[in-house]
């Protein structure tokens, strides 16, 4: 036996290598079609006072993760010393038609907090009208009051927060951040 | 084959006797066999001449015990397969202590072990090595927090459950670890990605610090961490032990055990072994909170069998490793806003009580290993070794956010997947003994497939091919040997991705090659010292992530991205190590110099990242020519009777020569200090200790300017003590060993632990350990 046996062993291993090598790394996995990413955050925002001013803005970047973003209409135009009632969407655009991610958001709504930190300047107050499931209810902020003062430019971040634990409705420094994009507002 | 000439070449005693008591048979004779290098025999038969019935097989620390020995003079022999035969005269006149240190018989010198490499292949290379007691006193930890006592090794950590060891200041791709003489290959790219082993199947550890690619390939620019288990029994009968470890900290538990015997007569049946480990732990606390989401739970398993038949022997090797750990939960950072959140609390933003649950997010390994090889030896000595092996790592993370989808099958899958296959094979001859001459010749190969299967795109599908043949010769000229290798290594690497527009296939292929080599030199002073020299080269192919990787690195909430550019790194390694071994004195001094061509590291660029998610601190890929420098050094004196003195230190300093910069991430200056108390009896405790020892570690100053978010932590100082004793219960030897780390509950953060920007180390943690051996 002895040599033979080595022989052998080596003869099967190697049979046993070539056919262990089925090859799976030249197939990529493509994207999941059913995992929805964020590339769009769109402020609708509807004059109180005039219903019929509904002012859009959109921050889109459809390849979400190249560091390339549309930012040509991230923007509100705003009349000074008004009331605006804004809601505001989280979309997949990779999608066709596009998917509407503020649904999850919505039923996820225990543990997530959108936030609006308007620039030092910019005379804008933001206030959450919105509540979320939670014994007491906390704030949730896809719909919110924009109350405007005089005329004033600057941005206005706007940020998705997924807060599984410690959410209070107000605090956006807890948990991590699903959305962070700056909106330019002008207030004329 | 088989020593026949019984020749007689021993061996210390060291007999500690009890007074004189009248004519019985109620003593007992107990002690230790070990080798030349003092590692323990495992399986050695001693007997008592005057009475074949009494006798004793030593376990894997060696030990053995004789009961109901009478008294007067007494002959001792001591037999183990591959050495001479130990004899020693004793007048018994109470409890007897016996310690034999078996030369190797020359006759059977090439006599290799059934299932493991060959220790120490590179002879020149500064090693060090952890078995014995003070590998029992790290049971229960991982594989990284385990080394990092040795001088030259600190950990990487995130956070208390994952951490890798760093040698001489370099870690995860640039350091091997071999699994019973099988490389492992796993994700080992990423800093938070552990080692998949447990180190319950070595019963000790070696690392070789310095360029070992001329013996193990590619890659070993910083070091080899061998993990080697005992050899198979020889003998029938049935032994094993039992690892117990509980600790308060995270309130963990392990359980290990190993169960071994052999089938069929002495020297032609079948040597097998089973082994196995359970450890589950909760949420840690620090001095001042408990860590959300740190628990743990791992369940390992191996099995070997070997069967050897005059010069042929084979043996297989299988082992499974699957651990599930949680990520603390303040360490997640959507973009950098959230990190710098993180940095201003100094408690975490939600409070968290003990438990055991292991919530998202988490990261789940599995990793199995089957090997078989097959030796024969020839007529002339010479010896020829086949090992093939076949592993499958698979790593799925599971990020805290689950995707955003409406398909529920898609919340429970991980949000990133690596499978990883590997097939190997070496064939390794061993020439023999001529003229002082001694050497290996090899030849080896492996395939490796990875195959991504996640949510998130991080790094591509890849196959590669390499494949290597070297020569290691030594020559010993009275006190000097001589060591010399050489090794030529060849990679093809295919990478295979996806168009991010076209959603087309498309595939990259690469190829390098080089040549390493080493040279070194031992020289024996007296008998006591010696010296060893060596300068070795090394070479590591960029790895997959270093060329494609492209997104963010949720970890730390940057942006990365490779440069399939890159070219292979190159080193030159030079180390000095004196060691010494006096009555009174044990220690050594290295000292190393490793400069490394292209050395590939994450740079800062200038311009940060806006994505929908934030904005993100973008690295590149690059890579400098750099030099590691620094000392390891270790001594034990014992300066009076019973007390030793203890003293460890790890210094490295590294320098990006291009830029003429600190490099990042090096680990700071670490002393331990410590002083043993130790006593050969105690009432029914044998070689009761006590110790007491001081870990001091310095703050990093030298780091390179904006780099990094937040500045190292300040230095620390922290205590650690520990008492222990062997007992008997009947025959089974006991080793218990209970310690208390960090004792003064101090807060500190280290500078390689990643989780240092969001939370403090773990406080005090009292640490039980038994070791049942049966």
């Amino acid at each position: 036996m002895k040599k033979n046996s080595i022989v052998t062993i080596a003869i099967a291993f190697a049979v046993l290598m070539l056919n262990a090598c089925k090859k799976e790394e030249t197939t990529v996995a493509p994207p999941d079609p059913e995992n929805e990413v964020i590339t769009t955050v769109k402020l609708v925002a509807i004059n109180v006072a005039d219903t019929t001013e509904i002012v859009t803005g959109q921050w889109k970047d459809i390849t979400p993760n190249d560091g390339n973003p549309d930012v040509s209409q991230a923007r509100l135009v705003l009349k000074k010393n008004a009331i605006y009632k804004v809601s505001a969407t989280f979309l997949d655009e990779t999608k066709s038609p596009a998917a509407d991610i503020t649904t999850e958001i919505t039923e996820r709504a225990n543990y997530h907090l959108v936030c609006y930190a308007p620039a030092a300047g910019l005379a804008l107050t933001v206030v959450r009208t919105d509540y979320d499931n939670n014994t007491p209810k906390l704030e949730l902020g896809l719909k919110t009051t924009f109350t405007t003062g005089g005329i004033t430019n600057g941005n206005l971040q706007v940020s998705l927060h997924h807060q599984p634990t410690g959410k209070n409705g107000t605090d956006c420094s807890i948990g991590s951040s699903d959305a962070e994009v700056n909106f330019s507002i002008n207030i004329m | 084959m088989r020593n026949n000439n019984a020749a007689v070449t021993v061996a210390f005693l060291i007999c500690l006797s009890s007074p004189a008591i009248a004519q019985v048979c109620s003593f007992r004779i107990s002690g230790t066999v070990t080798d030349g290098q003092r590692h323990p025999v495992f399986g050695a038969v001693i007997r008592i001449e005057s009475d074949s019935s009494k006798g004793d097989i030593t376990d894997t620390a060696g030990a053995f015990l004789i009961n109901n020995v009478c008294s007067g003079h007494t002959m001792l022999t001591c037999k183990a397969d591959g050495y001479s035969t130990a004899i020693a005269h004793i007048d018994i006149t109470g409890n007897n202590k016996v310690q034999f240190i078996l030369n190797a018989d020359k006759n059977q010198l090439p006599d290799v072990v059934i299932n493991g490499v060959k220790m120490k292949d590179l002879h020149t290379v500064s090693h060090t090595e952890l078995k014995g007691l003070e590998l029992l006193q790290t049971r229960g930890k991982s594989l990284g927090d385990a080394l990092k006592q040795l001088p030259g090794l600190n950990a990487i950590q995130t956070g208390p459950t994952i951490s890798k060891p760093v040698i001489h200041g370099l870690h995860s791709n640039r350091v091997l670890i071999l699994n019973n003489g099988v490389r492992q290959e796993g994700q080992q790219w990423g800093s938070e990605h552990a080692p998949e082993i447990d180190p319950f199947v070595a019963n000790r550890i070696d690392v070789v610090k310095g360029a070992a690619s001329v013996r193990y390939g590619a890659d070993a620019i910083g070091g080899v961490v061998l993990l080697e288990a005992d050899p198979l029994p020889v003998h029938p009968g049935i032994s094993g032990n039992l690892y117990l470890v509980g600790q308060s900290n995270g309130q963990m538990g392990t359980v290990s055990g190993i169960l071994q015997g052999r089938v069929g007569i002495s020297h032609n049946g079948i040597g097998w072994r089973v082994q196995g480990t359970l450890k589950r732990g909760g949420n840690f606390s620090t001095p001042h909170y408990y860590l959300k989401n740190t628990g743990i739970a791992e369940q390992d398993m191996s099995a070997s069998a070997g069967y050897k038949k005059k010069g042929f022997d084979v043996a297989a090797y299988y082992s499974l490793f699957h651990t599930k750990n949680g990520i603390f939960e303040g360490s997640h950072a959507g973009n950098v806003n959230d990190l710098y959140n993180a940095f201003a609390r100094t408690r975490p933003a939600t409070e968290s009580i003990f438990s055991y649950k292991i919530a998202r997010s988490y990261q789940a390994v599995s990793h199995d290993l089957i090997k078989v090889n097959a030796g024969y030896r020839f007529a002339n000595e010479g010896k020829l070794e086949l090992n093939v092996a076949r592993q499958k790592d698979l790593r799925e993370e599971y990020d805290i956010s689950i995707p955003y989808t409406k398909e529920p099958g898609l919340l429970a899958r991980p949000q990133v997947s690596f499978q990883l296959k590997t097939h190997s094979a070496e064939l390794v001859y061993t020439q023999p003994a001529w003229r002082s001459f001694s050497g290996n010749l090899g030849i080896a190969g492996n395939t490796q497939g990875n195959v991504f299967r996640g949510i998130r795109y991080l790094i591509p599908n890849f196959r590669t091919y390499n494949g290597g043949v070297f020569l290691i010769e030594r020559y010993t000229y009275k006190k000097l040997t001589f060591e010399g290798g050489a090794r030529y290594d060849y990679r093809w690497q295919r990478v295979y991705q996806r168009n991010q527009t076209t959603l087309e296939t498309f595939n990259t292929t690469l190829t390098f090659s080089n040549a390493t080599a080493t040279g070194g030199v031992i020289y024996r002073i007296g008998e006591h010292f010696s010296l060893t020299g060596n300068v070795g080269t090394a070479w590591r192919a960029p790895s997959v992530n270093e060329l494609y990787i492209h997104g963010v690195h949720f970890s730390d909430a940057s942006y990365q991205d490779g440069d399939s550019t890159l070219d292979a790194e190159r080193s030159v390694n030079s180390g000095i190590s004196l060691s010494g071994n006096t009555k009174r004195l044990r220690g050594t001094l290295d000292l190393y110099y490793n400069s490394i061509g292209n050395y590939i590291y994450e740079t800062p660029q200038a311009q940060p990242v806006t994505l929908l998610s934030g904005t993100f601190p973008s690295f590149k890929f690059t890579q400098d020519n750099v030099a590691i420098r620094g000392i390891d050094m270790s001594v034990q004196y014992d300066f009076v009777t019973h007390f030793t003195l203890q003293s460890r230190a790890t210094i490295v300093r590294g320098r990006n020569l291009t830029k003429n910069d600190w490099l990042i991430y090096m680990p700071a200056d670490r002393f331990e200090n410590g002083i043993v108390y130790n006593l050969h009896e105690f009432k029914f405790m044998e070689e009761p200790y006590i110790s007491v020892e001081h870990v001091g570690v310095l703050r990093q100053s030298r780091v390179p300017p904006n780099t990094d978010f937040v500045a190292p932590p300040a230095g620390y100082s922290i205590f650690n003590a520990s008492i222990g004793f062997t007992s008997y219960l009947k025959k089974h030897k006991i080793q218990s060993d209970i310690t208390v780390g960090n004792f003064t509950n101090v807060a500190y953060r280290d500078y390689l632990d990643h989780f240092r920007y969001y939370a403090d180390n773990i406080g005090i943690n009292f640490i039980l350990k038994t070791k049942i051996s049966f």
